[in-house]
Formats: C-alpha cells, structure tokens, sequence
C-alpha cells in the first residue's frame, strides 16, 4: 500500500507540474500570504531574530525554523482542527488555506491520477 | 507506473482527497516557507535591511560609549564632551554672581566651596562670629535660660575672632539686647 501511495503522490506532483498547475498554486499561495500580511509578519520575525543571534551567526535552518509553525506537522484534514493546532505566530490564515485546499481538491478530482 | 491499485476501490482511497490535497498544500507552503527563510537569510548576512544595520550601530556606539564612561568621566560630568546640542561646557563654570547668603560675589564655581564656609556647614568651616552668637555661646555656657536661636555648631570659642572679612548679620536670633564688652 504504500508503494502506491508513493506512486500516487509522484503522479500528483508530475501532473501538478506538467499541467502548470503547480506554479500557479504557488503563485496564488504567495499572492494571497503576502496580502493578509503573512510575509511581513514573517520578515519582521527574521529580523528580530537576526538581531537578536547576531547578523552573521543566522543560518537558513534557523530562519526555517522561526517561521515554520508548530503545529505544522500535526496539521490534519480539515480546517477547522488546524485553527485548533496551529496557534503559533506563522499560522496561515484560515481563510487562505482554505482557499488552497479548495483548489487543490478540485484539481485532484478534475484529473483521473490512474491515466497516466 | 501507473499500477495504483486493483479497479474495485476508488482511486483515491485508501487517502482521501482532502488528505492529499493538505499534504500537497504543505508541500507548496514549505517550499515558500524556505523561500522566504532563504531571502530574510539574504537580507540578514548581506546586511541590505537599513532598519537592522542602524539600530545595530547604534547598540555599537551606544556600548562604546559607555565603555569610555566607564574609564573616565561619568554620564554627569561629561568634561570636554559634545552634549546633544553639539555644545561644550568648561569643565569649571566661570559665571559669576552675588551669594545670597552673604551678598559676596563668587564664581558659579567655586559657590559650593565658598557655601561651606559661608553658612558654616563644612568641616574646616568657621562659623561667622558676630555678636549675637558669642553671646548666645557665652549665656549658653553659664546656663542662663535663654532662648537663644543660634544656628550654628558649638565651637568653645568664646571670644570675638576678628576675621578680616566683613559680613553683614545674617542669622536671626532671639530678641535680647547685650552690651559690647
């Protein structure tokens, strides 16, 4: 089983890419993080903590680190529970996750995985 | 490749759709998340953030100055050092003025010093000797009761020392008339 599910998820990623949906899943994502406000609150956490460690003791891990959630792992299913889980500074906003996962469900099941 | 599973079950299961569509939606916010990360990790080592580069000179020079405090003059005495104003004060104010106590001119300063002896408060200070409190020392010391006001320390110097200053009376005292001896 879970070889399918790997070969499923490779299906996914290829047609996603393929069919440039990928890209403009991204780019909706970033255009929406940065009008809610997202991106600036995550800039503004980067700069406190380069000041704080110091300018050049900052590696990228870090900075992955502080931006990425805590309840990122944890995040399940629906929405509703990951408003639950997600309560650190870098939580997406619901509404804008929602929007994703709305268009990536919809993108699942506008194409057939199996005809490949 | 493309053996998913048998045709009984639907495509999509045994995972949901919702399931892989948040696993995807992850995947599409992770990479932004190291985007980001890398870009703040840019901005950080090349020091293109104005805000962070000025705020840390600053905590710099704040910290350098405090070291010089520390070897030579405080924050209150600030000798020979610009103030925010760009102005220097000598290090001695060199004003002059009239003391209120005894009417003298003095330099601003030397006011403290020329206090001491003025109003007889500091050691080394002699208290102005006029009348009233020799002869208030002198009804002190016989023990008449008198009410005398005589501000100053009790020094067992009863007689006048003639001090070459002038000074005009400045102290109140209690109403009793005395003879000049």
């Amino acid at each position: 089983m879970e070889n399918f599910a790997h070969v499923d998820e490779l299906n996914l990623v290829l047609q996603l890419i393929e069919s440039g949906e990928k890209e403009k899943l991204m780019e909706l994502l970033r255009e929406r993080l940065i009008e809610c406000g997202w991106r600036d609150e995550m800039r503004a956490l980067c700069r406190a903590y380069a000041k704080k460690k110091g300018r050049n003791n900052v590696t990228v891990d870090d900075l992955v680190h502080v931006i990425t959630p805590k309840g990122r792992e944890k995040s399940c299913i629906s929405v509703t529970s990951n408003f639950a889980i997600s309560t650190s500074a870098s939580s997406v906003p619901d509404s804008v996750k929602a929007e994703l996962l709305l268009r990536i469900q919809s993108f699942l099941k506008s194409v057939p995985l199996d005809a490949l | 490749m493309s053996a998913l599973n048998d045709g009984s079950s639907p495509p999509q299961s045994p995972v949901t759709i919702e399931q892989r569509a948040s696993r995807c939606f992850d995947d599409l916010f992770e990479s932004i998340i190291v985007d980001m990360a890398s870009e703040c990790h840019r901005i950080a080592r090349l020091g293109l953030d104005r805000n962070l580069e000025e705020e840390e000179e600053e905590l710099r020079l704040s910290a350098q100055a405090r070291m010089e405090n520390l070897g030579s003059s405080s924050e209150y005495n600030s000798k020979n050092v610009a103030d925010i104003f760009g102005q220097t004060h000598p290090a001695i104010p060199s004003e002059t003025f009239d003391c209120m106590n005894c009417g003298r001119p003095v330099t601003a300063g030397r006011f403290a010093p020329h206090l001491e002896k003025c109003m007889g408060k500091g050691r080394k200070a002699r208290p102005k000797i006029t009348r009233s409190t020799t002869i208030a020392r002198n009804r002190h010391a016989r023990g008449s009761p008198v009410t005398v006001f005589a501000p100053y320390s009790t020094t067992p110097n009863n007689n006048i020392i003639p001090d070459d200053t002038p000074r005009t009376g400045g102290e109140e005292l209690a109403n009793y008339t005395f003879e000049k001896p």
